[in-house]
């Protein structure tokens, strides 16, 4: 699949996704009641803790907060499920038909879908950051968190559709769409700062993939001016997107389909 | 009477059906719950205490929450999709029935991954929650209190699709009400707080009742079953208003 066919498959699920406005209804109220309980939440416990919970200020924690939500809520969160199901009824046949990675066609469809919905939940982010704790903790840090949110998003994408590639063999990808969303709450540092973590946790976290698609935008965001996060999260996008595309060349060899 | 309760053995039937399926989506909303029982576990042990709150006293909050999250999204499940059904025309087959159309709509449905929840508040409670005769009666009534004030809500939030024609507002209210009440209310200040006691009752679906099992309290129980009617008898009122103005969508469901 070219470069240009993969952008113009993101642009096309964009538009229709800002055409629709509808699915902004709920995402973004969720979003902002969200980030405004939790980031009160570690304010508190901020304040309670002579102004600072593992190296992050109370201004801090709101931003990251903020920046963990936007990654999180921008995702359709059942989409696991659905994959699988898709896989299982067979209804992934028809886009074998097409001259084009599978993969890479519905990676490009759902990132699409997720970025106009990124936008607007950062923009609803900072300005609710800005106004109930305060600015930016570094700008100079959130200006390095922006690609870092793309990449996020990406990531996050191509492990979901490696988890739903099992589905290939075992026709069901059933509810470890909630197991998975679990290891991103806290692996991925979605509701607490790895820093705030117990030793044998925070290990385990910096050696799965899961930090990528929260934590590192959000560490950024609070004002860790970070550089490397970034590779790191490249390097995971890399080695994630050959076990979807491995699994997926895998399991199209496989696929059974029953009926019509 | 006896339609109604064979609608609801029906309903358990159904869900049962499936025994692995059943058992299967069960564990899996109990290994969620679990999570966020690590996730207060390791918050608390990171800040001590907040504004009155520790992990013992959270501990109780999930378990009333889950509990009563599992009754009214499980055993009652369809009290979550009344905006859906409004606005989709989809009650056709239930008014023409000779029960009390809500009630036979509540119990039509059990959605068996929300029984985990239910199994697992009683665990959390009868493992962490220092069960006494007299704790677990208050338990039990704080979490049919509970139950039945979100189970209406969701009813009132729903049927007022009745009214404006769109069924995302029962949905936001759903997950306003099941996140704002998974914290301790007293991390909010002013007008939130006022809301959380008030159009939102968070605070009396998870806070208060957990307070009560701690330390019960004739006037905080007496608060919770007033707030409890009240919105019982608002979300009567407001689904049987809103059936007026229902219109078919000429599709015939098992609701």
């Amino acid at each position: 699949m070219s470069r240009r066919a993969f952008a113009v498959t993101v642009a096309t699920a964009a538009r229709r996704v800002l055409a629709d406005g509808g699915g902004f209804v709920v995402v973004l109220p969720f979003y902002v009641m969200v980030v405004a309980v939790l980031s009160g939440l570690w304010r508190v416990a901020a304040a309670s803790n002579g102004g600072s919970v593992a190296g992050y200020s109370a201004v801090a924690l709101t931003w990251y907060i903020a920046s963990t939500e936007a990654c999180t809520v921008s995702l359709d969160i059942r989409m696991i499920d659905e994959i699988g199901r898709d896989i299982a009824s067979g209804a992934v046949a028809v886009e074998l038909l097409r001259p084009a990675s599978v993969l890479l066609v519905r990676v490009g469809t759902e990132l699409g879908r997720a970025l106009p919905r990124l936008a607007s939940c950062l923009l609803a982010g900072a300005v609710l950051s800005t106004v109930s704790a305060g600015g930016p903790p570094r700008p100079a840090a959130l200006l390095l968190a922006l690609p870092s949110f793309v990449l996020a998003i990406a990531c996050n994408l191509v492990t979901q559709h490696a988890f739903a590639a099992a589905a290939f063999w075992i026709r069901d990808a059933g509810s470890s769409w909630f197991l998975y969303q679990k290891l991103v709450f806290l692996a991925g540092g979605m509701l607490i700062p790895l820093e705030a973590l117990p030793a044998w946790l925070r290990t385990t976290a910096s050696l799965l993939p899961f930090r990528a698609m929260a934590y590192t935008p959000a560490r950024l965001a609070a004002g860790h001016l970070e550089p490397a996060l970034l590779l790191e999260q490249a390097g995971w996008l890399a080695v994630m997107t050959v076990v979807a595309a491995a699994a997926f060349r895998a399991g199209e060899r496989r696929l059974q389909v029953v009926g019509g | 009477m006896r339609g109604l309760l064979a609608t609801a053995r029906n309903a358990f039937a159904e869900a049962a059906a499936n025994r692995a399926a059943l058992g299967a989506q069960m564990t899996v909303m109990a290994v969620n719950d679990v999570v966020w029982v690590v996730f207060w576990v390791l918050f608390f042990g990171r800040v001590g205490t907040v504004r009155g709150w520790d992990v013992h006293l959270m501990v109780l909050l999930l378990a009333v929450l889950t509990c009563a999250g599992g009754i009214a999204l499980g055993v009652v499940a369809n009290a979550r999709r009344v905006g859906h059904m409004a606005v989709a025309g989809e009650l056709d087959s239930v008014l023409v029935l000779p029960v009390a159309p809500l009630a036979f709509v509540l119990l039509r449905r059990v959605e068996p991954v929300n029984l985990g929840d239910l199994a697992f508040g009683i665990v959390l409670f009868a493992a962490a929650g220092s069960p006494t005769p007299a704790r677990t009666a208050v338990f039990v009534g704080a979490v049919l209190a509970s139950s039945l004030l979100l189970s209406a809500f969701l009813v009132l939030t729903g049927s007022l699709s009745f009214f404006v024609g769109r069924s995302e507002g029962g949905e936001l209210g759903m997950h306003a009400m099941v996140l704002l009440g998974a914290y301790p209310v007293d991390v909010f200040a002013g007008v939130a707080k006022l809301v959380l006691y008030t159009v939102v009752p968070a605070a009396f679906v998870a806070a208060v009742p957990a307070r009560l099992v701690d330390a019960f309290d004739p006037a905080r129980a007496l608060a919770l079953a007033v707030v409890t009617a009240a919105f019982g008898v608002a979300a009567s009122l407001t689904f049987s208003l809103g059936l007026r103005r229902y219109t078919s969508g000429s599709v015939w469901t098992r609701a």
